[in-house]
């Protein structure tokens, strides 16, 4: 890829972008429910930190691992569901390890669900259109069909709702 | 013109400008939208002098905060199918070729923590869980300001390339980070073509909406099961965020000294028992109570009407009210109604709620209810109107 190159546009954004910036970062540090205390700090660099050295490369090596365990015609849908799977169990994690309930002992309304129940019923469902997309897919390749695998089921998806 | 490289180890072809360009334009739309609804809550529940959130539409705040937790909780998908493709530049070297490309290179850093924070914040708030030192509500605004900014910075930076990868439908997919290398296409271990990979990536951003967007449209309550929330479920068939017990209210308000008093800029001061509340004229109202952490629900609620108190009092016909809670800590003790809220004829005091007394985690013997007001607003307990 060739060196990026900066039009005026760009210098444009860069100031007004850095000014919103500051605006934030004078706020942060200047309110007193967050103050200067430097939490938030820690935070957002263990937020970058935490991403970029922690999530970023499990989800390639699971990737990987699933890539090279399974076989090419199974791939797609396999992996499809456990990036779905993954994005799901982050959402609901509080609830499963009841967080944000365990402060508030006197309020049954807070995550009022049996969350493992819960949690193993959306990943059934993502992983039973998982299944259905691998059948198709096997189906349709069993039939001879000269496409390219991954073009079988136009727009098929193991979590679109038929 | 200086090149610059990223490990071989990278070698999904997925990881192309079209991708990052598609899924950055997503998430532009929804930081802008999550954005534009957190930066109207926040005026909302904390006004400056030139802002008057008006009564009506009685549910827009139920929907610009729906949106806004919604929307949030469907770009975590986004942003991590986006931070997955662009992951190879964080390793890329030289790590930077002019000037204009280190400072395009460092705003991303508030770029990405920001955008992670939020999204984990917000996330852990719609819990009710605050596993940090800070207060929530601050941090979140701050640091949506600080990721912004970057965001405008990046578009700066990213426009001219993100067009061109958006509408060049038919340009030869540009793998990010070095010239394609010839044996690039033969290497890629990804069973995914593009419209695969991002039908996944945005197909599990529906199925997250899909599993919590109940806890705020009633029809899906049943499929909300990744949601902190069901809006039919707690004392009364409806969500509770803070208990009497927890507020420190149980005695006062069940004692039986309670009192409703209407002072401040009036003619004459009122003071009234529970008793004589229900012996005023009634008014029944319909109207959602919208919680800020994103659940919503509508209730059948009964009461007296703050504008006939006021009346009764002799207030001034454009009077505003604070209106104080039996609780004695925190920042919600106290909420208040502006002109137009004060003296909507949907604004009251209710007593009841679907033809029963309150709940005492309801707000039992008297709270405050109103149209197009965040759910922290509507103040419970409540035992002073306080004329302003």
């Amino acid at each position: 890829m060739s060196a990026p190159t900066y039009g005026r546009a760009y210098w444009v954004a860069l100031t007004i972008g850095a000014g919103v910036m500051a605006y934030g970062g004078i706020g942060l540090v200047g309110d007193t429910g967050v103050g200067p205390s430097g939490d938030v700090a820690v935070w957002l660099v263990g937020a970058d930190v935490g991403h970029d050295f922690v999530i970023a490369p499990l989800a390639c090596f699971i990737g990987a691992a699933v890539a090279r365990v399974l076989p090419r015609s199974c791939r797609a849908p396999v992996q499809a569901a456990l990036l779905t799977s993954g994005v799901l169990l982050l959402v609901v994690f509080p609830a499963l390890r009841g967080f944000g309930r365990d402060q508030v002992p006197d309020n049954p309304s807070v995550q009022p669900l049996d969350y493992t129940t819960a949690t193993l019923t959306a990943l059934a469902v993502v992983w039973a259109g998982a299944a259905v997309w691998l059948t198709v897919r096997i189906v349709t390749a069993a039939r001879g069909t000269r496409r390219p695998p991954t073009r079988a089921t136009p727009g098929g998806h193991p979590t679109s709702p038929r | 013109m200086a090149e610059q490289t990223t490990p071989g180890i990278f070698t999904s072809t997925l990881r192309d400008e079209r991708n990052a360009a598609i899924l950055g334009a997503a998430l532009g739309v929804t930081f802008t939208v999550c954005f534009v609804t957190g930066v109207l809550s926040h005026l909302i529940q904390d006004p400056p002098s030139w802002f008057q959130w008006p009564s009506r539409p009685a549910g827009l705040y139920r929907l610009t905060q729906g949106v806004h937790v919604a929307t949030g909780l469907a770009s975590i998908p986004l942003l991590l199918a986006k931070l997955w493709v662009v992951f190879p530049k964080l390793f890329a070297w030289p790590p930077f070729t002019s000037v204009a490309h280190l400072v395009e290179r460092l705003a991303i850093f508030p770029l990405v923590a920001g955008g992670v924070f939020e999204l984990f914040t917000g996330l852990a708030d719609t819990h009710i869980w605050y596993p940090w030192p800070f207060n929530f509500r601050a941090a979140h605004y701050w640091v949506a300001w600080i990721t912004i900014g970057a965001l405008i910075v990046h578009l700066g930076a990213k426009w001219t390339a993100t067009r061109a990868a958006l509408f060049a439908r038919d340009a030869p997919d540009a793998s990010l980070g070095v010239a394609q290398r010839p044996s690039d296409t033969h290497r890629g271990t990804s069973a995914f073509d593009r419209r695969t990979f991002l039908a996944t990536v945005f197909g599990a951003a529906s199925a997250v909406t899909l599993f919590t967007v109940g806890q705020t449209v009633a029809p899906l309550r049943k499929i909300a099961l990744l949601a902190p929330r069901r809006p039919d479920t707690g004392p009364q068939g409806f969500p509770v965020n803070r208990t009497a017990a927890t507020a420190g209210v149980v005695q006062s308000a069940r004692d039986p000294g309670y009192r409703l008093t209407v002072d401040g800029k009036v003619r004459r001061s009122l003071v009234f028992t529970r008793d004589e509340l229900r012996a005023l004229p009634q008014h029944e109202a319909t109207l959602p109570i919208s919680c800020v952490e994103g659940w919503s629900t509508t209730q059948r609620w009964r009461g007296v009407r703050v504008r006939d108190l006021l009346d009764r009092a002799g207030a001034d016909s454009g009077a505003e009210v604070r209106v104080h809670s039996l609780q004695r800590r925190r920042a919600y003790r106290f909420s208040d109604l502006n002109r137009w809220h004060a003296h909507d004829p949907d604004t009251l005091l209710a007593l009841e709620v679907n033809g029963e007394p309150l709940d005492l985690d309801h707000g039992y013997p008297l709270r405050l209810i109103g149209p197009n007001r965040p759910g922290v607003m509507q103040t419970k307990w409540v035992t002073r109107l306080a004329v302003q």
